[in-house]
C-alpha cells in the first residue's frame, strides 16, 4: 500500500473523521467567540471547558455511530481527541504546559463522557431527542459567552513564629533569596516560585518588587505601612506568563503581624486575586492551592530568617 | 477511592451530569492504569446485549446502564463495579457464596454489588447479570 492510498484510508477513517471535526468544530466555535467578544480577552467561561469538550464527544460519538466500536475503544479514541485538543491549544492558543496540565481532567472528562452520552443518544435514533439535546447545550452555551464574568477571592493562611514582631518585620517587607527546596508539585515542575522581595524604601508608597524563580517581577506599591504590625501592598504590574496569560490577576497582598505577648508573633498572609477562568469550582480549587504554597514559602521563609 | 467519594461526595450525585463526569473521570483513569478492565466491561455489555428486549444506556449515576424492556435491572460502573437487582432470597444464598456482597449504597434492597477483579469475574458478572435478566423477564 503506498503513501497516498494510507492517506486516502485513514480520511476516509470515520475514527479520523469524528476526531478531526470534533477539533475543527472546537477551534471555529472558540474563534468566533473571541472575534465576537474581545472585550473580555483572557476570559475562558465555563461552556469553553465543559459544553465544547461535551460537544466534541458527541460529535465524535455521531461519526462512530454505525463502527462496531468498544467502550474501551471509544475511551482511547477520545483520550486521542483530547491530546489532539490539548496540543491545539500549546501551539495555536499559546496556553501554557501547566496551565493545560491543570485544565486536562476537565477536557478528558467531558470529551469521554461526551462521546459516551453521544453514543446512548444515537443508539435510540431519535432526532427530536437528539436535536433538543444538542441545541440544549449549545443555547446554554450562548448565554453563558454573553453573561458578564467576574469572580474575586481572598486566600488568608497564618504561621507560628518564636520571634518579636519587630524581628518579624524586618524579613516582611523585603526579604532575602529562597534557597529552600521546592515541595509543592507544580512549583517542581515549573511553575515559578517566589524568590526573594525587594524594596526601594521602607515607607508608604515605596516600590517592592516580588522576583519568581523564572526571573519574572511582580511590581508591587506599599499602600499601608504600618511598622510591626501591617503591610499592604497592591500589585501595579505583573508578568504576561503564559501559564497565568490573564487567567489570574494577583491583585493585593497584606502581611499581619499579631504580638502573641509571649516573644512568639503570627504571621497572617493575606492575597486577593481575581479569577478570569470558569468554572470557578474548578478553577478556584487550583487557584486557592497554589496562592496557598506561594504564601507557605514565603512566610516558613519569613519564620526561618526571624528565628535564626 | 470510589466508596470515599461516593461516602463523602455522593450528595452531589443528583446534580445533572455530575456522576456521570466523575465515572468519565474514572474510565479515564482505568484506562491508563488498568485497560483490559475496559475490555471485561465490554464483555459483559456484549453479552447483555445479545439477550432479546435488552438495551444499554447511560445510569444516571454513572456507567453503563442494563434495561430489560427499558426498566434497569443492572449498571455497572467504570472502575468495574457490577451492581445488579436481584431479589432478597436469591440475594442472600449469593452472598452465601461469599462472592458479593451488599449493593454498595443500597444496603437493605435487593441489590447487589459484584466488584470485577480479574478475567475470571467476567463470567461470573454474565452469570449474575443474566439471573438479573430472568428476574426482570418473570416480572
Amino acid at each position: 500500500m503506498n503513501l497516498k492510498e494510507t492517506l486516502y484510508k485513514v480520511v476516509n477513517s470515520k475514527t479520523v473523521q469524528g476526531i478531526l471535526t470534533a477539533n475543527i468544530f472546537a477551534f471555529l466555535v472558540i474563534g468566533i467567540q473571541s472575534s465576537l467578544m474581545p472585550k473580555d480577552p483572557g476570559i475562558l467561561v465555563f461552556s469553553e471547558f465543559v459544553i465544547i469538550p461535551m460537544l466534541m464527544g458527541i460529535i465524535t460519538a455521531w461519526f462512530w455511530k454505525d463502527t462496531r466500536i468498544r467502550g474501551k475503544q471509544i475511551t482511547g479514541h477520545s483520550v486521542v481527541n483530547c491530546l489532539i485538543a490539548i496540543s491545539m491549544s500549546f501551539f495555536f492558543l499559546g496556553e501554557g504546559f501547566i496551565c493545560l496540565l491543570i485544565v486536562s481532567p476537565l477536557i478528558f472528562s467531558f470529551i469521554i463522557a461526551g462521546a459516551f452520552i453521544g453514543r446512548a443518544m444515537f443508539k435510540k435514533r431519535n432526532q427530536k431527542l437528539n436535536i433538543s439535546i444538542v441545541s440544549l447545550l449549545l443555547g446554554v452555551f450562548i448565554v453563558d459567552s454573553l453573561s458578564d464574568h467576574y469572580h474575586e477571592n481572598m486566600v488568608s493562611d497564618e504561621i507560628l513564629i518564636h520571634a518579636t514582631p519587630a524581628e518579624v518585620w524586618q524579613h516582611v517587607v523585603a526579604f532575602d533569596p529562597i534557597y529552600q527546596k521546592e515541595n509543592y508539585w507544580l512549583f517542581k515542575i515549573g511553575m515559578p516560585s517566589p524568590m526573594a522581595t525587594t524594596v526601594s524604601e521602607h515607607k508608604l508608597g515605596a516600590n517592592r518588587k516580588c522576583i519568581f524563580s523564572n526571573g519574572y517581577i511582580f511590581d508591587e506599591k506599599i499602600v499601608k505601612f504600618d511598622i510591626n504590625k501591617n503591610l499592604i501592598f497592591d500589585i501595579v504590574d505583573q508578568p504576561k506568563d503564559p501559564e497565568i496569560m490573564g487567567h489570574i490577576d494577583i491583585k493585593r497582598g497584606e502581611f499581619i503581624l499579631k504580638d502573641n505577648g509571649n516573644g512568639t508573633t503570627t504571621l497572617v498572609g493575606n492575597s486577593w486575586y481575581n479569577l478570569h477562568v470558569f468554572p470557578t469550582w474548578y478553577y478556584d480549587l487550583w487557584a486557592e492551592s497554589i496562592t496557598r504554597n506561594v504564601h507557605f514559602r514565603v512566610m516558613k521563609h519569613i519564620k526561618l530568617l526571624s528565628e535564626r | 477511592m470510589f466508596s470515599f467519594v461516593v461516602k463523602k461526595a455522593g450528595f452531589l450525585k443528583d446534580i445533572p451530569l455530575v456522576a456521570i463526569i466523575f465515572d468519565s473521570l474514572m474510565r479515564f483513569w482505568m484506562f491508563v492504569t488498568k485497560p483490559e478492565l475496559l475490555d471485561w466491561i465490554d464483555e459483559l455489555e456484549e453479552d447483555m446485549a445479545q439477550m432479546p428486549e435488552t438495551t444499554i444506556g447511560i445510569h444516571k449515576y454513572g456507567g453503563t446502564q442494563f434495561n430489560y424492556k427499558g426498566k434497569e435491572f443492572a449498571h455497572v460502573h467504570s472502575n468495574g463495579l457490577l451492581d445488579i437487582l436481584l431479589n432478597k432470597e436469591l440475594k442472600q444464598s449469593l452472598i452465601f457464596e461469599g462472592k458479593i456482597k451488599d449493593h454498595h449504597v443500597f444496603k437493605n434492597s435487593g441489590w447487589i454489588s459484584f466488584q470485577l477483579h480479574n478475567k475470571q469475574d467476567v463470567g461470573y458478572g454474565c452469570y449474575l447479570l443474566n439471573k438479573a435478566y430472568d428476574r426482570a423477564k418473570q416480572q
